[in-house]
């Protein structure tokens, strides 16, 4: 089976050499003919990769230690449901993954009327560059990492999944995050193909329901991500701006700079250029956080280790750049008099500007970040790093504007100068009126109490052009933007408040002693001891007060899983819209002394909530496309 | 006007950049090359190390730990670490650590405010420096 799966894999990579090959000479000879036989070729090698993850999927599942991938990650004691899930769990898995998503968008893609809607030597363009990624991918996966390696003698027992990896938050984190990077893969490809061959109608109007779902599922990794390491790894917090958090962040930042300038080309027809860079990007930016987090460049917490793949990954990134480049200067004839002016500043065009100004900048930010203690290196003998205090101070005043553009965004008009002069009004009324009220609540500092108005601001202008717009109703487009915004307004207010406002303490206490934080007051009951054959749990009993009215108990844990060494702790909350309070149980010694952790974190549920507002309605803003407009 | 605003956005941009380079920045160091430094640059330092079996101290009921950090790679460099503050328990000899804090000019030792052991993931299939 191991090399059953391997030569698909080999296979694969060898039609879709074929296809760009082909796809290639067509172009040259201007000959459109075998149009259909590189689809074709395509869906074969799709069948392919497909045929080899379900030899993974099976292995997994029979847990069939003869495969490496398969003992390195799971034992004979994980549950079936993590066991399958374990496909991503490591470095060749999750390549594998992401490919055979990349795959499967393409054939669904090619089934797509944007996809027929292009002209023959765009679709050959469009495949030329789709059939390289994939190819490129692909020896990935029958080189450096590949997940078909046979265990010589097979090993009795799996290695077991980590355990901080046992939690569904984990589960589909790393899945959605690939469904985002793959996605991200045909607008880069298209924009490269239809400026290549002079494409009349803009790519970014086929590419559009394939960047909203790439974003949609980018934007729920990351959310997930975030709740599983404020409910998994117990130290408080959502957001560390550790290089692996920050490796998905940037192509989301990208990502997201690119939808918003790609409403102005298909509204203006201006940009055109703007657009087939950023598309571009967004795509190198998904495989720059994979090379980030797994080339060892960088010191992080969790690094993935060294899986030979960071030098074909940084190859690849500079390939792609100097394609762009290349296809930038060779497309650019076409279009010398069919790109249209942007309109003036104070507009919709030029609020969407600024903002993919804003997303850039934050990009850059995150990413020199994540490499200070390389780039440091030119000039300092020993490498300087940044802490989570300077991502703080420069980003979080880029996302409270952003918030504020947001606000202010929809009362403008598409052309120059303020649509709706009432909703200017509410939109001002409400910042004003937000600020002083949170001011009295006790926000204080001023970029927190920036967003914070921002965030009320934006929350009563989406309501106001939604009360008094019909467009904002009827069109399905603009309905799934404005809920986004909410979504957004509402995760912008609960960061502004559990970010600086967080109450955090730590004690070590012996049963029946109390302990205070911000105005809970906190009993320790008793250690409860509970074992079985996979896990063996200490579970501190917390009986939780406020003024005296019983609020609920709290019982974090500490498990031993079989297999691992080291104690796993489980948080535990008491679930609140307003203050969420938080324990993990840090250490127990026999005497049942317990060191807890114990935070109050201010409406930070709200992050969660407007974060899945924020995946759930760009769905309303999917349709399809138009049959040829023109 | 989308210079004008160009401009403005940079200047508040570097503004940030700059304050945010200035302040929030530490030395990212193994022992050796902390060592290897005046005690008075370091007052804001990320030290990478292994702790040492001997010299672990830890008070029973209190919160914090005292010991001696060893560099990965050169076992006679070591520095005396004070940390406050709630003790993994993934913390005991032998294992990597991370910790951020400075030195204490008059003692010489590094008082640290955060403890991190590095994640002893699956992920990690080999112990890089």
């Amino acid at each position: 089976m191991h090399v059953t799966a391997y030569f698909a894999l080999l296979a694969a990579m060898m039609l879709c050499l074929a296809g760009a090959v082909a796809a290639l000479a067509g172009l040259w000879q201007r000959e459109y003919g075998r149009l259909a036989l590189i689809e074709k070729g395509h869906l074969l090698a799709t069948a392919a990769v497909v045929l080899s993850s379900a030899i993974l999927t099976v292995a997994l599942w029979r847990r069939d230690f003869s495969f490496v991938y398969v003992a390195e990650y799971t034992d004979t004691l994980l549950p079936l449901f993590y066991t399958l899930t374990a496909f991503w769990a490591g470095q060749a898995g999750s390549l594998l993954f992401w490919m055979l998503v990349i795959a499967l968008c393409g054939v669904c893609f090619a089934l797509s009327p944007a996809y027929k809607s292009l002209s023959l030597p765009t679709r050959h363009a469009y495949w030329m560059f789709f059939l390289t990624v994939e190819a490129f991918f692909l020896l990935l996966l029958t080189g450096p990492t590949n997940p078909f390696l046979e265990a010589v003698p097979p090993v009795p027992e799996g290695r077991g999944l980590n355990p901080l990896l046992r939690n569904p938050g984990m589960i589909f984190h790393p899945p959605l995050l690939f469904l985002g990077y793959a996605g991200f893969t045909i607008p880069a490809c298209l924009a490269l193909a239809a400026w290549l061959c002079g494409e009349r109608a803009s790519f970014a109007a086929a590419a559009r329901n394939t960047t909203i779902l790439s974003w949609i599922f980018l934007t729920a990794g990351i959310l997930l991500g975030g709740w599983w390491s404020y409910m998994e790894l117990g130290w408080g917090g959502y957001w560390a701006w550790d290089p692996v958090e920050n490796a998905s962040l940037i192509p989301w930042l990208v990502g997201t700079a690119f939808l918003h300038t790609s409403i102005v080309e298909r509204r203006t027809k201006a940009l055109a250029k703007t657009n087939v860079a950023l598309a571009v990007v967004t795509f190198v930016t998904c495989i720059l956080g994979t090379y980030l987090v797994r080339s060892g460049v960088v010191e992080s917490l969790h690094a993935f280790g060294e899986g030979g793949v960071g030098g074909p990954l940084l190859l690849f990134m500079l390939f792609t750049l100097v394609v762009l480049a290349a296809v930038l200067v060779a497309g650019a004839p076409y279009f010398t008099d069919r790109v249209k002016p942007l309109a003036g500043l104070m507009s919709v065009p030029g609020f969407l500007v600024i903002l993919a100004w804003l997303m850039l900048a934050l990009s850059a930010v995150v990413f020199l970040g994540t490499l200070w203690p390389v780039i440091s290196k030119l000039w300092s003998a020993n490498p300087v790093g940044l802490d989570a205090g300077f991502y703080n101070r420069v980003c979080l005043p880029l996302f409270a504007l952003v918030t504020a553009l947001v606000a202010f965004c929809p009362l403008l008009s598409w052309s120059e100068g303020v649509r709706d002069k009432a909703g200017l009004g509410v939109a001002v009324g409400a910042f004003v009126g937000g600020g002083v009220v949170l001011y009295g609540l006790g926000l204080h500092l001023p970029v927190a109490l920036f967003a914070g108005a921002a965030s009320v601001a934006a929350m009563a202008t989406v309501g106001y052009v939604f009360l008094r717009q019909r467009h904002a109703r009827s069109r399905a487009g603009a309905l799934g933007a404005y809920c986004v915004h909410l979504g957004l307004a509402l995760v912008t207010l609960g960061v502004a408040f559990s970010g600086p406002y967080q109450i955090n303490q730590e004690a070590v206490l012996m049963p029946g002693r109390t302990m205070e934080v911000g105005g809970f007051t906190l009993t320790y009951k008793d250690l409860e001891l509970e074992q079985n054959k996979a896990v063996a749990i200490s579970r501190a009993v917390i009986d939780v007060s406020k003024n005296g009215q019983p609020v609920g108990v709290l019982t974090p844990e500490r498990r031993i899983y079989t297999g691992f060494e080291q104690p796993f702790a489980e948080v535990s909350t008491i679930p609140s819209l307003g203050d969420e309070l938080y324990a993990t149980l840090i250490n127990s010694t026999e005497k049942k002394a317990a060191s807890l952790k114990v935070s109050v974190n201010p409406l930070i549920n709200w992050i969660w909530i407007g974060g899945t507002l924020m995946c759930l309605a760009p769905f309303f803003s999917l349709r399809r496309l138009r049959a040829k407009a023109e | 006007m989308y210079l004008v605003a160009l401009a403005l956005f940079l200047g508040g941009f570097g503004y940030l950049l700059y304050s945010g380079l200035g302040e929030n920045t530490s030395y990212f160091l193994n022992v050796s090359e902390a060592l290897a430094m005046p005690p008075k640059e370091l007052s804001k330092a990320r030290l990478f190390g292994t702790v040492a079996e001997n010299g672990l101290n830890r008070p029973e009921d209190a919160l914090g730990v005292s010991f001696t950090l060893i560099d990965k790679d050169q076992a006679n460099k070591t520095i005396r670490v004070d940390f406050r503050g709630v003790v993994p328990d993934t913390f005991k000899p032998g294992v990597e650590v991370i910790v951020e804090g400075g030195v204490n000019p008059a003692s010489g030792a590094f008082a640290a405010n955060t403890l991190m052991t590095k994640c002893p993931s699956k992920y990690q299939k080999e112990n890089r420096g």
